[in-house]
């Protein structure tokens, strides 16, 4: 007469048990089902009828009714056939109530077989907790063993399913996620020549500060903000889960031991791609793939301005709300923003090689129009310029393994502050000690230099980042001599 | 003729050369004005307006902004100018117009960052020098002459395009303030309120190069404003130099034809110093400000090692061996210190 089964709901990237009620009785061969489905759930009657019949079973010519409960939590995709089947088989009778116990998610196909769905981390998640095995489609089942103390079982057709969820036969135990993609592994030692650029980029990991390339066209800026996740220190194990919880959420399997994130979305992606949202249940954009790693903004200049503030305040908070048709949902975003622009237009001002062709006039547009108050967000900037034809044969930099050594020294050396340096406030820059040749440098190059209040925190905030990277205690006047050389402009 | 009118002439704006041909067809300023009131004589409607003027209205306009006439052969009037076929018959000067010739130091306004350094240190050299450097406070290498000008401490005189109280372009405001606050002159012939159209530059050109003993192009297209003032100073007779560029950079190819057709190249600011000596006789040896700032020993080998044109901070540290952290720090403290400054990927020397 009635059974039901635990499936699993995404709110933002958390997810939330939903459990699939059915109810078999009386009347004629009606199918209703309820609970906020939308309409790839509504369509699961006609697969769940089919993939039963298809499997050998009876379907029930009765009055059949489905709830998804909780009914205020909006749910799509076509998840819930696994789910709903199972219930429809155990309330009709045709299979024993065991099959019930069980936390299950999958895409029906019209002869049985079960296909991958979204949240199947979602669901080792929700079977964790609950302590119950999850029955799962082959791909969402790799997704769901990341998750530690998941009993995790791998389906591919309703019968199987069946058996399983009783015990009747031993499962397959699920593949290996395959390795995310975040774009080729580079590592720092490829890189040439670019001292100043190199220090830069192990300043900005050590503090976590957003960086901003600046250069002509194959200087190697995509090349060096490429290498920052290779330097920064390894995600944790919650860190870890948190990251693929988020890539899970845009239906993306991301392995456990992957490092910092690093997504870099093109300027003519939309609002939407980038802070995440769509039609329907919201899904976190490229902002939120970047939590707890690097976004990196190639050729700021062509993204337009409206994409650029709607990023503003997500990275400054951390969390970006998406409000889409009843629902609200907060994604996590704690990234680090590097960005790369030309100088000018035609990119070639201040080449050792090419002369520049803008006009005086184009260059001060360019400028303008990358000022502003997103470009306050970044802490650092630093030139990187072309290569001289001799330093390209020549011998590589550091490699990676080395600079994320001393990058993990510093953060040591930064633990038990409130935040990582670049979320300083101005009171907790106010209580860490300063030696009085630094504040006395940092005096004369507020007159000489026309350093405003947000820039004179900026520069301590480095200059904090570069005391820690040696190790000291208090910032001394070579920190802060550095750190206003890495400085952004304006 | 008497001043009054030939003020009350100049304030009707016309073009240089159809003011100069009027008076010498109809004989004097007065009768030119008389003309334009009985609508002999067809001009546009604001200047029809300007003729009905006063001369006690325009003085005052004029005591208002600050602003002298000089009147052709009259006191304050440069005779090097004055003496010129086609000199202005009224200049309108604020701030103090030096009596002796200077050195016009002009390029394009499309300027390279070559052009642009090379500008400002000849401004720069030659400011110091202690002679006036005349330029046209355009955008480009006329200003950054100026700006070398004001470096050194030296007076520059901006010959406008426009009024004396309009200035064009804007952002140059705080730059002419600061040639005005040393010493320097703005001059036009244009009356106040003129509007900075495109013809009224050329005639203005013939009196940066009036104003001046010798001009020096910096960098020129093969056509533009730089090249009318070097035309102009080889008709007034007035030495021309140019610095020599790129063969195949448009922005050079003016220069370049300049040196083909006998300008004397200049290749750097000592040489440029040494020839105008011959012409303007030896420099009054002003002592250069000097450098009060104390830097540490690094600092002064950073500082040797950078190019007047500028250079990425790598190519520094490299060429005094000091690593990135080092010289990072090393350029925060010059920069403090006033004796480098950013621009966009580089540092340059001077402030």
């Amino acid at each position: 007469m009635f059974a039901a089964v635990t499936s699993v709901a995404l709110v933002g990237i958390d997810p939330c048990p939903v459990r699939v009620e059915v109810h078999v009785g009386g009347g004629q061969g009606i199918f209703h089902l309820v609970g906020l489905p939308d309409t790839a759930v509504r369509e699961a009657k006609e697969r769940v009828r089919a993939a039963v019949l298809c499997s050998g079973y009876r379907f029930p010519a009765r009055r059949l009714t489905v709830n998804l409960a909780p009914a205020e939590i909006p749910k799509a995709g076509s998840a819930y056939d696994l789910p709903i089947a199972l219930g429809v088989l155990a309330a009709s009778g045709a299979v024993p109530p065991g099959v019930t116990g069980v936390v299950a998610l999958g895409e029906l196909a019209l002869d049985g077989g079960v296909r991958s769905a979204r949240g199947g981390l979602g669901a080792g998640l929700v079977a964790a907790e609950a302590g119950r095995p999850c029955l799962l489609p082959p791909g969402s089942a790799a997704e769901a063993s990341l998750v530690r103390g998941a009993e995790v079982r791998m389906v591919r057709t309703l019968a199987e399913a069946v058996s399983v969820a009783l015990g009747e036969v031993e499962p397959v135990p699920p593949p290996a996620v395959a390795p995310a993609s975040d774009g080729p592994a580079v590592d720092l030692s490829w890189v040439r020549g670019q001292a100043v650029a190199r220090r830069a980029l192990e300043v900005a990991a050590a503090g976590g500060h957003h960086l901003l390339l600046v250069g002509p066209p194959g200087a190697g800026k995509t090349m060096l903000a490429r290498c920052l996740p290779g330097i920064l220190p390894p995600l944790s194990a919650d860190e870890s889960l948190e990251v693929a919880r988020a890539w899970a959420a845009a239906g993306r399997p991301r392995p456990h031991q992957g490092g910092p994130p690093f997504r870099s979305p093109h300027h003519t992606a939309t609002p939407a791609a980038i802070v995440g949202g769509g039609s329907g249940v919201p899904v976190p954009g490229e902002l939120t793939l970047a939590h707890r790693g690097v976004l990196f903004l190639d050729e700021l200049g062509e993204f337009p301005p409206y994409l650029l503030d709607a990023l503003r305040q997500p990275v400054e908070e951390g969390w970006v709300h998406v409000a889409r048709k009843g629902v609200s949902v907060r994604f996590p975003c704690d990234v680090q923003m590097v960005a790369a622009t030309n100088p000018c237009p035609c990119g070639y001002a201040g080449d050792r090689l090419v002369a520049c062709t803008c006009s005086p006039a184009g260059m001060e547009r360019y400028r303008r129009r990358l000022s502003g108050p997103f470009l306050d967000r970044f802490d650092m900037q630093v030139a990187v310029p072309r290569l001289e034809p001799g330093e390209l044969a020549g011998p590589g930099g550091e490699a990676s393994a080395a600079v994320r050594g001393r990058v993990a020294a510093a953060r040591a050396c930064a633990a038990g502050r409130p935040a990582l340096n670049r979320s300083l406030s101005r009171g907790d820059l106010d209580s860490l000690p300063c030696e009085p040749a630094a504040t006395a440098l940092l005096r004369s190059a507020t007159e000489r230099l026309a350093l405003t209040g947000r820039g004179w925190d900026r520069a301590r905030r480095v200059a904090r980042t570069v005391a820690d990277l040696e190790g000291a205690d208090s910032v001394k006047e070579s920190h802060v001599a550095e750190a206003l050389s890495l400085r952004a402009a304006g | 003729m008497s001043e009054d009118d030939r003020l009350r002439l100049a304030f009707c704006g016309l073009h240089p050369d159809r003011t100069a041909r009027l008076v010498a067809d109809m004989g004097s300023a007065s009768t030119v004005l008389a003309a334009i009131a009985a609508g002999r004589v067809k001009v546009p409607p604001e200047a029809r307006r300007a003729a009905a003027l006063a001369a006690g209205a325009c003085r005052d306009r004029l005591a208002r902004l600050k602003v002298a006439p000089l009147f052709r052969h009259g006191a304050g009037y440069p005779a090097h100018l004055g003496d010129l076929p086609g000199a202005p018959d009224v200049l309108l000067a604020r701030g103090s117009l030096p009596a002796r010739p200077g050195v016009a130091i002009v390029g394009t306004r499309r300027c390279t960052r070559y052009g642009l350094a090379l500008a400002r240190a000849y401004g720069r050299a030659c400011g110091g020098a202690g002679w006036p450097v005349v330029s046209g406070l355009a955008r480009g290498a006329d200003a950054q002459a100026h700006r070398g000008v004001v470096d050194a401490g030296g007076v520059g005189v901006a010959v406008m395009g426009c009024g004396p109280d309009v200035v064009y372009p804007p952002e140059h405001r705080a730059l002419l303030g600061d040639l005005l606050a040393r010493g320097g002159a703005v001059v036009t012939e244009y009356p106040p309120g003129t509007r900075p159209e495109p013809w009224r530059f050329p005639p203005r050109n013939r009196i940066i190069a009036g104003l001046a003993a010798a001009v020096v192009v910096v960098e020129a297209a093969e056509t533009g404003g730089a090249l009318i003032t070097a035309g102009a100073a080889l008709e007034q007779g007035r030495h021309v130099f140019a610095v020599p560029g790129d063969v195949e950079r448009e922005t050079s190819r003016g220069c370049n034809l300049l040196i083909r057709d006998g300008a004397t190249p200049v290749l750097d600011p000592e040489d440029l110093v040494a020839s105008l000596s011959l012409l303007l006789g030896p420099p009054p040896k002003v002592p250069p400000p000097p450098s009060t700032v104390e830097v540490e020993e690094s600092a002064r080998a950073l500082l040797a090692a950078l190019p007047a044109a500028g250079a990425p901070i790598e190519d520094a540290a490299a060429a005094t061996g000091m690593s990135a952290r080092e010289a990072l720090a090393v350029l925060s403290r010059l920069e403090v210190a006033g004796l480098v400054r950013r621009e966009g990927g580089l540092v340059l020397p001077g402030r």
